[in-house]
């Protein structure tokens, strides 16, 4: 009883004098900076030159290992992609193991097993890892570079290409590279569908026999597993590798420009602009200034508290992200700074960017401002330490770029002794003034007004070639709308021969990014028309207008068809919507100028329906010919985009020209329609449409 | 004779291997504050860093049937502030600390961690004592709240394809019992509750007597102590947590459904009632998923992706709970190919494993993979306090951290059989068909 209440008494004491201790009123302080312990890593060279660095972590029992090419960066010109599609192909097979076996393979060991152009990783329990490693060295040094795979490989690579082709951001980053580096520099060069098709078996080859080599190779083990262990298995795989002659890359090197420019890559279906603001600097990794830059990089663009996202986004709200930085590199770092930016803010979002690099190199920040951001830093450093193979990274790093072997145990009292001053001085080094290629991809006509304050606007296309502004010619005096639609009219075979057309059938394909769908187009003249998308045998989208009935559906649902919807249909059912404008009366018409629409000039035309709803189509000047029509609407939960049909081929059948190859760009959907059968004057009636 | 010591070899050579291959076991201390509350705390000093970690004993599976969501709900509730921070501040101290936190709900339990180097221990303490004992629950923050829900909803599950293929699995599986909602819940419910019901569910569950408090990773064991006791001993104990106890009695038959989606391709699901969580047939069917389709290698891979060409994609999920299990085999069929036939060969697959015993061969190579992802999921320190939490509130037994291998290595290839055999039959399944919208009519189900 006595014991009870004594250990009650105390608890009590205990308890009451915890209530003074803490203030729960406020955030308890950090105690204070841990002391971070970043081992060395043991290491050795093998006598064919692989250097091993072994970092032992009895943690887990599992070990990984990573193989690393430490080659140069390579100019691959005209086959720019050759090096990525290496690293894919090298994980489908060896010469001991089809792709199936291999899998097989790994996964009895519960392993892991990935490649890349220049490295290949295995992970696994250390009791399966001595097999593993020995997949892993076969996939390295006896890869089987199989035909069959590569076409694989290429049609992957051929499909990312085509959709970074639309891509705004992809295209931003292309043309941003090739203008900082030039088209004969590794880091400038861009991959295209024809370089990619020339890429062959015998290329990879050669690429794997060139550079995967002992000397300019680093095996990294991190794990389960003593130095011996190691030496014995990397000499048992990688030993006999023989060593060998590695070409070294020399390029030029690269110069900012003499003045900010400003470069702009039309992109006329774009209702946002992709801003890319970059510069090269000099500036190697771990150089005395690489922690302070990279302070001073995130008080101004990293992540959602810097200061280009607090002024874009937060003040302005131009854009629902903006950030930048600086890259340091061995051959050449970069600058740089980026967001998108809706339409018609594209010159007041540009006037923002450089308003804050003018801020952080004239202005010393606050010092609140920077210990926030040493703050954040530093506990992202720490908790990387907790992956084992972060030891491994720094150790690599340091290898590679001969940094002090006590940089990475010394960061965190390096970066808490930057201070604000620092950080000005160091954006007075990196943040260029007045050397900066600003790339922007957007609508050309809508944005480019205002932009020439900034340094000279010049005009790039998606591959960075330089062109023409695109310009707005003047149109002839004697030219007038109804002639331009007539003409059309006249290039699609004449009024005689349009007369003879009773119905037509259309059938093709759709491929709406990367899945094929059958496309069916019927006109019953006058007045019958149907559309539909159909996969197999199902409609996914349908469009029909049978004398005054109209209907339309969507993956079955039906869809409303009203007002100018219907005037939609009525025009198409007449084969040639022009016929349909010039003989129904109230619509308007407006000549804009004269547009290039893939090279050839084309009339602009601005098409105001009965009911107010308007159109732009773009008619060859030279042909006639509709070759583009342009139309806003509303696409569902992405609100509106505008719709642009580009008519790439015509076909003459019975003496009417048929568009045969037709592009629908709607923003993120992007349709092709290949038109493969017509059929005219079958006895088509307004009853069969379906 | 020969072959009689080469079996005997092979079985040392495995007991060898088996050994060597355990992992050091996970040292942690567990005890309990007067007030309820049960502490794991785990040390591991290789790395400057802690995780503060609570998991609260409360689910979709507690919720009243009129107001589902609100475990969900309270996950981001709770982030809203409390007496001592205001809004938002949960994520500005974290982030300028060089912090990472988040939270995540279940049908059984609600976990919330932070991240942060060693230094900052304190601070997690002090944000999660506060969340537990002083809630700020305004009208103000349950709006912004139920906005910020609603637009996860419709992010995560009407916007994304297939993104309700669990609520419709467990709403057909399930009629008694909690499971037959998911923890996203309706955001009916949501709007129609009343601040003082949001008060109400925070007094029952939130509470120290249905929380654990689990910290691994760099910190010193007995000053620690001192400060849990400081920060989380005050906290008064609540009354006694109500548990439901509600037995979901065996399907009547096999329920079959076409559900339209926005979707390219159409799926097929399989869903088949299986035991609770932790049982031993629990562990035959996870080492069962395993053959289905762990890997590039597995049999959903091989016959469906790779040689049939009928499915993009394919696996196994089980998916195991506190009160009940789902089996579930999932496959998107390719460009062309009918769901029937994908279901076809899952079935054929499914047959093969209750007719055939797998082949010794192919029971390494899954118990291999097996033992590689039960040692790599205590890979990092989060991990494991999450672990040690989950073991503890669902088993009673954090230290099954460390000996739950022992349950997978027990399951047997004739478990296998048994179990596909009692389980993966007809008339104990959901079986869904996604299609795009408008083709349910085309679809036979």
């Amino acid at each position: 009883m006595k014991h009870i209440f004594y250990s009650a008494a105390l608890l009590l004491a205990t308890l009451a004098g915890t209530a003074q201790d803490i203030d729960r009123s406020k955030a308890p302080k950090p105690g204070p900076a841990p002391v971070i312990n970043i081992a060395d890593p043991a290491s050795f060279v093998l006598p064919n030159g692989l250097k091993v660095f072994v970092v032992t972590n009895k943690k887990l029992p599992q070990v990984s290992a990573t193989l690393t090419i430490d080659r140069d960066p390579i100019f691959e010109g005209e086959k720019a992609g050759l090096i990525s599609m290496a690293g894919s192909l090298m994980r489908r097979g060896t010469t001991k193991m089809d792709k199936s076996t291999l899998d097989e393979a790994v996964d009895f060991l519960g392993g892991d097993l990935s490649t890349s152009s220049s490295s290949v990783s295995a992970s696994s329990l250390k009791k399966s890892f001595p097999k593993l490693m020995e997949l892993m060295a076969d996939v390295a040094l006896r890869p089987a570079f199989d035909s069959r795979e590569l076409e694989t490989v290429r049609k992957q690579t051929l499909s990312g290409l085509a959709q970074a082709k639309d891509d705004p951001n992809a295209i931003a980053d292309n043309v941003s590279n090739m203008l900082m580096y030039g088209k004969a520099h590794p880091y400038g060069e861009i991959e295209t569908e024809k370089s990619v098709q020339k890429v062959t078996v015998a290329d990879i080859k050669k690429y794997h026999q060139t550079y995967w080599k002992p000397n300019i190779a680093y095996l990294i083990l991190v794990g389960d597993i003593t130095v011996e262990e190691a030496r014995s298995m990397a000499t048992r795989h990688f030993g006999s590798w023989a060593k060998g002659v590695v070409p070294a890359g020399k390029y030029n090197a690269v110069a900012a420009p003499a003045k900010t420019y400003v470069a702009v890559v039309d992109r006329p279906s774009s209702v946002q602009s992709v801003i890319s603001i970059n510069a090269p600097v000099q500036l190697k990794p771990g150089a005395p200034d690489a922690i302070p830059t990279s302070v001073m990089a995130n008080v101004l663009g990293g992540g959602f508290s810097s200061r280009l996202n607090q002024n874009l986004r937060e003040k302005y709200g131009f854009t629902y992200g903006a950030g930048g930085g600086v890259s340091p590199d061995k051959l050449v770092g970069s600058f740089s700074a980026s967001a998108s930016v809706r339409n018609e803010k594209t010159d007041s979002a540009v006037g923002q960017f450089l308003y804050e690099f003018k801020r952080i190199r004239n202005e010393v920040a606050s010092d609140s401002e920077v210990t926030a951001l040493k703050n954040y830093m530093s506990g992202g450093f720490a908790r990387s330490l907790e992956n084992p193979a972060t030891v491994a990274a720094f150790a690599l790093n340091v290898a590679r770029y001969q940094l002090p072997k006590d940089y990475y145990r010394t960061y965190l009292t390096k970066l808490a002794a930057v201070k604000s001053a620092d950080v000005k001085a160091m954006a007075a080094k990196y943040v260029p003034a007045n050397n900066l290629i600003i790339t922007i991809v957007g609508n050309a006509r809508e944005i480019a007004k205002g932009l020439d304050k900034y340094g000279e606007v010049k005009y790039f296309d998606i591959e960075g070639n330089p062109m023409a502004a695109p310009v707005v010619k003047e149109v002839s005096a004697d030219v007038t709308p109804e002639a331009v639609l007539r003409k059309a009219l006249a290039a699609y075979g004449g009024e005689g021969a349009i007369a003879a057309i009773k119905d037509a059938s259309l059938t093709g394909t759709m491929n709406l990014m990367g899945q094929n769908f059958i496309y069916v187009q019927q006109h019953v003249l006058p007045d019958g028309y149907f559309s539909a998308i159909k996969m197999g045998e199902m409609a996914m989208m349908t469009q029909k207008k049978a004398g005054g009935e109209y209907s339309a559906s969507m993956q079955g649902a039906p869809l409303p068809i009203e007002g100018d919807a219907k005037a939609n249909l009525d025009a198409k059912a007449m084969l040639y919507e022009e016929r349909y404008y010039l003989s129904t009366p109230g619509y308007q018409f407006e000549l804009q100028g004269i547009e290039a629409v893939e090279g050839k000039d084309a009339y602009k035309m601005k098409i105001t329906s009965p009911g107010g709803s308007t159109s732009t189509s773009f008619f060859d000047v030279a042909t006639g010919l509709r070759v583009k029509d342009m139309r806003e609407q509303e696409l569902g939960p992405m609100g509106k985009v505008v719709m642009t049909t580009t008519f790439k081929e015509y076909k003459a059948f019975n003496g009417v020209q048929i568009p045969v190859k037709v592009n629908i760009d709607a923003g993120p959907l992007k349709q092709d329609i290949d038109i493969t059968d017509v059929k005219i004057n079958t006895g088509l009636k307004k009853e069969d449409l379906k | 004779m020969i072959a009689v010591k080469n079996t005997l070899t092979a079985g040392m050579l495995l007991a060898v291997v088996a050994a060597s291959a355990q992992a050091p076991a996970i040292q942690f201390e567990k005890y309990q504050l007067p007030n309820g509350l049960k502490v794991i705390l785990h040390q591991d000093k290789s790395a400057p860093v802690v995780c503060v970690s609570v998991l609260y004993h409360v689910g979709s599976k507690n919720e009243d049937t009129s107001r589902t969501g609100f475990a969900h709900f309270f996950e981001h509730l709770l982030f809203e502030g409390s007496k001592y921070m205001k809004r938002g501040d949960f994520d500005k101290y974290i982030t300028n600390a060089g912090g990472e936190n988040n939270a995540n709900t279940s049908q059984d339990r609600t976990f919330y961690y932070d991240l942060l180097p060693s230094n900052q221990l304190d601070l997690g303490l002090w944000m999660e004592s506060e969340r537990l004992m002083h809630a700020e629950i305004t009208d103000a923050g349950v709006e912004t709240q139920r906005q910020v829900v609603k637009e996860e909803k419709r992010q995560r599950v009407d916007n994304q394809p297939y993104g309700t293929l669990v609520e419709n699995i467990f709403k057909r599986a399930f009629q008694q019992h909690p499971y037959k909602w998911v923890p996203i819940g309706s955001m009916e419910h949501l709007e129609a509750a009343k601040l003082e019901e949001f008060v109400a569910f925070y007094k029952r569950y939130y509470v120290p007597n249905n929380a654990v408090l689990s910290i691994a990773g760099d910190f010193d064991i007995p000053s620690t102590k001192k400060k849990i006791e400081q920060f989380f001993g005050p906290i008064p104990r609540g009354a006694e947590v109500p548990r439901p106890n509600i037995q979901e009695p065996p399907m009547a038959g096999e329920v079959r459904d076409v559900i339209e989606d926005n979707i390219q391709l159409p799926a097929v699901v399989q869903a088949y009632r299986g035991p609770a969580q932790g049982t031993d047939e629990y562990y035959a069917f996870n080492v069962l998923s395993t053959l289905l389709s762990g890997g590039e290698s597995s049999r959903m891979n091989k016959a469906l992706v790779d040689q049939k060409e009928q499915a993009v994609a394919a696996g196994a999920f089980p998916f195991f709970l506190e009160d009940a299990g789902l089996f579930i085999n999932f496959a998107i069929t390719n460009m062309g190919v009918k769901p029937a036939d994908v279901e076809q060969t899952i079935d054929s697959l499914i047959a093969d494993v209750q007719t055939n015993l797998i082949s010794e061969r192919e029971f390494e190579k899954i118990r291999n993979q097996v033992e590689s992802n039960f040692v790599r999921q205590n890979a990092s320190v989060a991990g494991i306090a999450e672990s040690l939490a989950n073991y503890e509130v669902y088993f009673g037994d954090a230290n099954l951290i460390n000996t739950e291998i022992e349950k997978y290595r027990k399951v047997t290839r004739e478990d296998l059989r048994n179990v596909a055999r009692k389980y993966l039959v007809k008339n104990n399944r959901v079986v869904l068909y996604y299609v795009p919208k408008g083709q349910a009519g085309s679809a036979k189900p």
